[in-house]
C-alpha cells in the first residue's frame, strides 16, 4: 500500500469535519472519493497532505506513518497535492511556475518544460506570459503537469474538472488516463461519467465519514450504481 | 443544574457587589484615587466592547477619551458650565467622532484596523496641541470649571465619587445588557466568523458602526468625566502613546467580559498608580508584562478566576 | 520650493527604505510588526556610539550599525512574531511587538539616556541643483532609495528567493505544497526588510535629531505609506513612500507642525476611495 489510513479523525473549529476514516490505496491505483459538498473530501485530503493535523488516527505512508508531518515535507517524500480553485502562482510567468516547482526536487527546467508540455503540448505558446492570464482549463492542466515534476509517489488530486467546460473536461480526462497506472492517485471528484470510467475503487463519502467502498469492476462502469452510492 | 442557578443568583446582585467593591476600596486608596479607577474602568468598558466582543485591537482610544475631556472643558468654557450638560458634550463629541470615523475604520481589520485608529488619535493629539491650540492651550492644557448645581459642587470629592459610582453602575449595566442581548451575539458572530454572519443575512457593516459609535460614545463619557474629576485637561488626555494601556487593562483582566474588564481597570490603575515607586523602568515592566500576557496568560485574570470556578463546581457535582 | 522639493524626496526616500521590510511583512504574515521601529531606532543609536570609534567614517559605522541590529530582528522574528502567526494570533502578535517596543525603547532610554543626539552631515557638502544649494547628503539617500528599488526589483523578479517570496505572499499553500518551506524564505525576508530599517535609521540620523520615540513618530508614517502603496506592492510603496515625503514636505513649509496630520488625512483620504478589507 502506498497509502493507508486508519480511523481518521479532524477537527473543524468545533465540529467534527472527518469521523474515523480509514481507506488506503494500492501501488498504481487510481482511487476516486465521490460525495456531496461538505462532506469533508477536501479536509480529508489536506489532512493526507499535510496541511491539517488530525485529532486522532494515522496516515501511513510510503511505508511511514506521516500523520502530523507538514505539508512540505510530504511533498519532498514524494507526495503532491493539487488544490481545488486552479489557483496558480498568477504574478509569475508559466515557465516561473515551473521553475518553482522544479526548485525543490533538483529536476532542471527543461526536463521540467517538457514534463507538463507532455501533458498540455498547448501551454509552449504561454511559457512567458503571466499564469494569471490562463484560462481555467489551461491552468488545471498546467497544475497537473506541475504535480509530476520530480516524479511523485502519489497524486493527491481535489475537483480537476470543477467549473471546466465539456471540451476541456475531456482533455483533462485524457490526461488523467493517461497517468492511470503509471502512479497512485486519489482524486476527489463530482463528475460521475469521469469517475465510472476511470476509477479501481471509489469511495463514498458523507458528513465525514466513508459510506462505502466499490470495488468491482463492474459495479464501477455501472453509472447508476455508482449514482445509487451517493 | 446547580453551576447555572449559583452564577445567576450572583448575577442578579453584581451591581450592588461592584458597588459595596468599589465603596470598600475608597477608604484603602483614598476617595480620589478611587475616582479615578473607577473613571478608567469605564474607559476599559468602552473599549471592551470592541476588542472583546467584537474582536477589533485598536490602538488608538484614547483619542475618544481625549475628544470627551476636551469637549467637556470647552463647553464649560465656551457654552455652559453646568457639569451635566458637560458630560452629555463629552459623551457626544465621543459619538460624534465614532459617526464620522466609523465607515473608514470599521471596514478594516487585524492590523489596520489597530493602525488607522493610532493614525487617527495622532491627528488628534495634533489637532489638540497645535491646529486648535488658540481654543485648547495646547501643550499646557486647559483649564475646566464647573458651575455648583443647587448644592451640587463637583468640586467636593465625595460628591464626585458618588456621581462617578452611579455613573460606573450605569455603565456596567448598560454594557452587561448590550453584550446579553443578540447585539452582542451578533458581535461576538462577527469576532468569530463575519462571513458566516453576512451569509446569515446582517448587514455586519452597521452593527460594527453602531458597536464602534457606543465604544467611542462611552469612551468619550468617560473622557468628560475626567474634566470634571481633574478640572483641567491636558494633552496627555488625548495622547496616543497612552492608548496601550487600555489594551493592557483589557488584557490583564480578560478581554470579552464585563468584570473582566472592571478588574482590568482596577489592576492596571493600582499597577500604574504605586509600582513606579519601586520600579524605574516603568515603560520595560509594561511590556514584559504584555508579552507576559499575550504569551502565556491570554484569558486574564477573570478568565482564569472563571477556569478555576468552572473546574471546581464540575469536580463538586461529580 | 526646490529645497522644499528635495526635502520632501530625501524623506521619501527614507520612508521608502524603512517601509520595505513593513511592507513585506505585512504582507507575508499579515501583521503590523511594531518592533520594525526600535530596529530603525537602534540603528541610528549604534551608530551614534560606533562613529567616534571609527574615526568618524560615516560608511563603516553605517555597515557596522545595520548588521549588528539582524541578529535582534531574528531573535524577535523566532521568539516573538513566529510564536504568534496564523489567523487567530493576529492582534496578539501586533500587541506583543508593541510590548517589544515597549522595551527596547526603555532600554534605549537607559543605556543612551533619552536627551536627543545630533549628529552632522556626514559628507557637509551642498551641490547646486537648479540654482539651489542642496545637501549633498540628502542627494545620496535619494540615490540610495532608488538604488534600493532597483535591487529589490532584481531580487524579487529575478531570483529564485525572490520568486518564492512572490508566490508565498498570494498563496502561501501552494508553495508548500510543492515542498518548499516558504516560512523559512518569509524569515529572510523579514531579516532584509528589518536591515534596511537600520538602514533608514543611519541614513536619517544627521538629518533629524536621534532620540528614543524617533521609531514611534516614523513607523506611523510608514504604515501610511504601505496603506497608501497597497499593501504587499513594492512598487506601490516607493511611488507612495515619495509622495508622502512631498506631502510632509510642503505642509511642512507652510504649516510646520501639520506637516505629519496630513500624511494622515491623505491616507483617510485614499482609504474611503480605495477601502482595504484585510
Amino acid at each position: 500500500m502506498i497509502l493507508t489510513v486508519a480511523d481518521l479523525d479532524v477537527a473543524y473549529g468545533k465540529a467534527r469535519a472527518v469521523s474515523g476514516v480509514s481507506l488506503h490505496v494500492a501501488e498504481g491505483e487510481m482511487v476516486f472519493i465521490v460525495g456531496r459538498n461538505g462532506a469533508g473530501k477536501t479536509t480529508l485530503l489536506k489532512t493526507v497532505a499535510g496541511f491539517l493535523a488530525p485529532a486522532a488516527g494515522t496516515v501511513t505512508f510510503d511505508g511511514r506513518v506521516t500523520n502530523g508531518l507538514p505539508a512540505e515535507r510530504m511533498a519532498v517524500r514524494g507526495l503532491r497535492y493539487v488544490f481545488q480553485d486552479k489557483r496558480v502562482f498568477s504574478q509569475l510567468t508559466v515557465r516561473e511556475n515551473i521553475e518553482l516547482a522544479a526548485y525543490p526536487t533538483g529536476v532542471k527546467m527543461a526536463a521540467a518544460i517538457d514534463t507538463v508540455v507532455g501533458i498540455h503540448p498547448g501551454i509552449r505558446r504561454f511559457l512567458d506570459s503571466k499564469a494569471g492570464g490562463l484560462s481555467g482549463g489551461q491552468r488545471q492542466l498546467l497544475l497537473l503537469g506541475r504535480a509530476l515534476i520530480g516524479s511523485p509517489k502519489l497524486l493527491l488530486i481535489d475537483e480537476p474538472t470543477e467549473g471546466l467546460a465539456a471540451g476541456t473536461i475531456r482533455e483533462v480526462f485524457t490526461v488523467l488516463s493517461g497517468m492511470k497506472g503509471h502512479l497512485s492517485m486519489v482524486i476527489v471528484e463530482q463528475n460521475l461519467p469521469v469517475v465510472s470510467q476511470l476509477a479501481d475503487r471509489i469511495y463514498a463519502m458523507r458528513e465525514g465519514r466513508i459510506l462505502g467502498e466499490l470495488t468491482e469492476p463492474a459495479d464501477i462502469k455501472d453509472r447508476a450504481k455508482v449514482e445509487a452510492f451517493l | 443544574m446547580k453551576t447555572i442557578c449559583r452564577f445567576e443568583r450572583w448575577r442578579r446582585v453584581d451591581i450592588l457587589l461592584v458597588a459595596a467593591a468599589f465603596l470598600l476600596l475608597a477608604p484603602v486608596l483614598s476617595v480620589q484615587r478611587t475616582t479615578d479607577f473607577m473613571i478608567f474602568c469605564i474607559f476599559v468598558l468602552a473599549y471592551d466592547l470592541l476588542y472583546g466582543h467584537m474582536g477589533r485591537l485598536s490602538f488608538g482610544h484614547m483619542l475618544y477619551l481625549g475628544l470627551g475631556a476636551y469637549a467637556a472643558a470647552l463647553c464649560a468654557e465656551h457654552l455652559n458650565d453646568n457639569p451635566f450638560f458637560a458630560l452629555f458634550a463629552g459623551t457626544l463629541g465621543g459619538a460624534l467622532a465614532g459617526v464620522i470615523l466609523g465607515p473608514i475604520v470599521v471596514r478594516t481589520t487585524g492590523a489596520c484596523f489597530a493602525l488607522i485608529n493610532l493614525a487617527f488619535n495622532q491627528v488628534g493629539y495634533f489637532l489638540v496641541v497645535a491646529a486648535f491650540a488658540e481654543w485648547t492651550s495646547g501643550e499646557n492644557g486647559m483649564s475646566a470649571s464647573f458651575a455648583p448645581i443647587g448644592g451640587f459642587d463637583l468640586g467636593n470629592r465625595y460628591l464626585m465619587f458618588g456621581v462617578t459610582l452611579i455613573s460606573l453602575l450605569v455603565v456596567v449595566l448598560l454594557m452587561r445588557r448590550l453584550t446579553d442581548s443578540p447585539f452582542g451575539l451578533l458581535l461576538r458572530t462577527i469576532k468569530e466568523n463575519e462571513r458566516r454572519s453576512i451569509f446569515l443575512g446582517y448587514n455586519t457593516y452597521l452593527y460594527k458602526w453602531l458597536a464602534f459609535t457606543i465604544s467611542t460614545a462611552v469612551a468619550g463619557f468617560a473622557g468628560a468625566l475626567s474634566s470634571l474629576n481633574y478640572a483641567f485637561v491636558t494633552p496627555s488626555f488625548i495622547d496616543p502613546a497612552r492608548s496601550v494601556e487600555v489594551v493592557f487593562a483589557a488584557l490583564i483582566g480578560g478581554a470579552g467580559s464585563v468584570y473582566g474588564a472592571l478588574v482590568g481597570g482596577v489592576a492596571f490603575m493600582a499597577i500604574s498608580n504605586y509600582l513606579p515607586n519601586f520600579v524605574q523602568r516603568w515603560e520595560m515592566f509594561l511590556g514584559v508584562v504584555l508579552l507576559l500576557l499575550v504569551f502565556k496568560f491570554r484569558e486574564g485574570i477573570w478568565g482564569y478566576l472563571l477556569r478555576l470556578q468552572t473546574a471546581r463546581l464540575g469536580e463538586k457535582s461529580r | 520650493m526646490i529645497g522644499t522639493i528635495a526635502y520632501g524626496l530625501t524623506i521619501g526616500g527614507i520612508l521608502y527604505i524603512i517601509s520595505i521590510g513593513l511592507s513585506l511583512t505585512f504582507g507575508t504574515m499579515r501583521i503590523v510588526n511594531f518592533a520594525h521601529a526600535l530596529v530603525y531606532t537602534l540603528g541610528a543609536y549604534v551608530l551614534v556610539s560606533v562613529l567616534p570609534r571609527v574615526g568618524n567614517l560615516f560608511p563603516v559605522a553605517a555597515v557596522i550599525a545595520v548588521l549588528v541590529t539582524v541578529p535582534l530582528a531574528y531573535v524577535i522574528e523566532r521568539y516573538v512574531i513566529r510564536q504568534l502567526y496564523g489567523s487567530q494570533s493576529i492582534d496578539y502578535a501586533i500587541i506583543a511587538t508593541y510590548a517589544v517596543l515597549l522595551i527596547g525603547i526603555d532600554a534605549i532610554k537607559w543605556v543612551w539616556g533619552a536627551a536627543p543626539i545630533s549628529l552632522s552631515d556626514p559628507i557637509g557638502l551642498a551641490v547646486p541643483v537648479l540654482g539651489v544649494e542642496l545637501p549633498l547628503y540628502r542627494l545620496v539617500i535619494i540615490g540610495v532609495a532608488i538604488a534600493i528599488f532597483f535591487l529589490m526589483e532584481g531580487f524579487f523578479r529575478r531570483t529564485v528567493v525572490g520568486k518564492i517570496v512572490v508566490a508565498g505572499l498570494e498563496d502561501r499553500e501552494a508553495v508548500r505544497s510543492l515542498g518548499i518551506e516558504v516560512d523559512r524564505y518569509f524569515t529572510i525576508v523579514f531579516l532584509i526588510g528589518s536591515a534596511l530599517a537600520a538602514l533608514g535609521g543611519v541614513l536619517y540620523a544627521p538629518i533629524t535629531s536621534v532620540h528614543p520615540y524617533m521609531g514611534f513618530q516614523v513607523i506611523l508614517v510608514c504604515f501610511a505609506v504601505v496603506l497608501v502603496g497597497g499593501l504587499g506592492s513594492l512598487r506601490g510603496t516607493f511611488v507612495a513612500a515619495f509622495a508622502l515625503g512631498l506631502v510632509i514636505a510642503v505642509t511642512g513649509r507652510f504649516w510646520g507642525s501639520a506637516a505629519e496630520t496630513m500624511v494622515f488625512v491623505v491616507m483617510a483620504v485614499v482609504l474611503i476611495f480605495k477601502p482595504i478589507e484585510v
